[in-house]
């Protein structure tokens, strides 16, 4: 049961269509194709945004599961837990990414763990952000990955809470592999 | 010269913006593309905002307007809006006819002097024909209408819409419409397409963007490719001719429609001659 109806491929508005070419496009674009104008604006900067980029790709998905479980997107952690195995990320890593773990048992680099305490400062707000955490985030980051990545956590915020308050379902075949794995 | 002007005028969008004045209507069509009746939901677009349109439109490079739905002219203000409407760009009126009291009539009569036409739907040139997929009375109604609209000077032109039409029944209806008044020129006849009621009743061609003709339709639910485009089926609008949910500014699906045209390969447009 999702909070709104996805759009099938026989229903997909012009602009969508090419979403739909290779079959099911996943129920983020399945909803956005209610406003194909947005879909068509919104998938290419997640497209930029959650993709390969300058940072690898490791470090984005810390950022979007960390952003996600701080979030409590059942959606967006659970898809992303699939990413970030599939990206590399031990076991370890991600239950503490997704908060079942401390962060300082999995991560000991000083610039993921600098980058996991920004996320969170920049997820949960009000207002500004603690100086300290981005002193700190800066002695790691240069600005382009800053701007980059502090962009993703916004990014990952925006559909942290489309797909939470869309109750948007996450794919079977990610709910079979979290169960394979015993990932809720 | 505006980017849609210059499209309309080398023939890459069609030069017509269509209005969904409203879907309700006083009739229940077997062939009805948008499952309109008496009790549909009205959606009405709304005179202010359509004459607001109409002005964006001609701004645009958009040359003629077109006002459908439902019966437009269920909405009161509809004769006078189309006066308005003619004042800004050629516009063509669609209507079942069947709505034509004499006063309605009257109101009508300044459209004689301006770029407007009122097109009425007539199927066949016998009533019990055209009134099984009409309904009852229809033919009577339409008969008595469109003398009464010619006599006032308003430009009439008849849709004929057919699963098929024999040429001997053709040439019936052809008889029929010029002696009513109305030329072969303002005469079109076009297949039922099979969308909305017309699938419940297994009626129809099917057809999709290369078939319509790419007028932008706009709607109370968003813009869509062609007034074919925003059917209902089963109570629920198809999306799948929709181009934006956006309607003003006008250029936002102007533009969408523009890439969408210009997008599609060489030789793929419009086959069906579906107008």
């Amino acid at each position: 049961m999702t909070g709104v109806r996805l759009i099938q491929a026989e229903q997909a508005p012009l602009l969508a269509r090419s979403y739909y070419a290779k079959g099911d496009p996943g129920p983020i674009v399945a909803a956005l194709a209610h406003v194909p104008e947005l879909l068509e604006v919104t998938m290419p900067f997640l497209d930029v945004a959650l993709g390969p980029s300058a940072v690898d790709t490791r470090t984005k998905e810390l950022v979007i599961l960390r952003t996600s479980a701080v979030m409590g997107c059942r959606y967006c952690i659970q898809t992303h837990t699939v990413v970030a195995r599939n990206t590399g990320l031990s076991v370890e890593e991600v239950a503490a990414l997704r908060g079942e773990a401390p962060l300082e048992a999995a991560f000991t680099d000083p610039q993921e763990l600098a980058l996991l305490r920004w996320v969170e400062v920049v997820a949960v707000g009000p207002g500004p952000v603690a100086e300290a955490a981005r002193r700190e985030a800066r002695a790691h980051l240069g600005d382009p990955e800053l701007v980059e990545l502090t962009l993703l956590v916004g990014a990952t915020l925006l559909l942290n809470r489309f797909c939470t308050a869309l109750e948007l379902p996450t794919s079977p075949k990610a709910l079979r592999r979290l169960a394979a794995e015993g990932w809720t | 010269m505006t980017t849609v002007a210059e499209a309309v005028r080398d023939d890459v969008l069609p030069g017509r913006v269509w209005f969904y004045a409203n879907y309700h209507c006083n009739l229940t069509c077997t062939y009805c593309l948008t499952e309109s009746d008496p009790r549909a939901e009205r959606r009405e677009l709304g005179e202010q905002r359509m004459l607001a349109l109409a002005h964006e439109a001609a701004e645009l490079g958009f040359t003629a307007l077109g006002v459908t739905g439902g019966e437009p002219f269920l909405l009161p203000y509809l004769p006078e809006l189309l006066a308005r409407l003619a004042a800004i760009l050629p516009v063509v009126c669609l209507s079942n006819g069947t709505v034509f009291t004499e006063r309605r009539l009257e109101r009508l009569r300044p459209l004689a002097e301006l770029p407007a036409q009122i097109q009425i739907s007539l199927d066949r040139p016998e009533p019990d024909s055209n009134d099984a997929m009409r309904g009852p009375q229809n033919f009577r109604k339409v008969m008595d209408a469109i003398p009464r609209l010619v006599e006032r000077g308003v430009r009439v032109r008849i849709a004929t819409t057919v699963t098929a039409i024999d040429d001997e029944e053709r040439e019936r209806l052809c008889r029929l419409h010029r002696r009513l008044g109305v030329s072969d020129a303002d005469h079109v006849i076009r297949p039922i397409v099979r969308r909305g009621r017309a699938v419940d009743h297994g009626l129809g061609v099917d057809a999709g963007p290369a078939d319509l003709p790419a007028e932008l339709t706009i709607t109370t639910d968003g813009v869509f490719w062609s007034p074919f485009g925003p059917t209902v089926h089963g109570g629920r609008l198809d999306t799948d001719l929709l181009i934006t949910r956006t309607t003003t500014p006008l250029k936002v699906p102007a533009a969408a429609l523009l890439r969408l045209v210009q997008g599609r390969p060489p030789g793929s447009d419009s086959q069906l001659n579906i107008r």
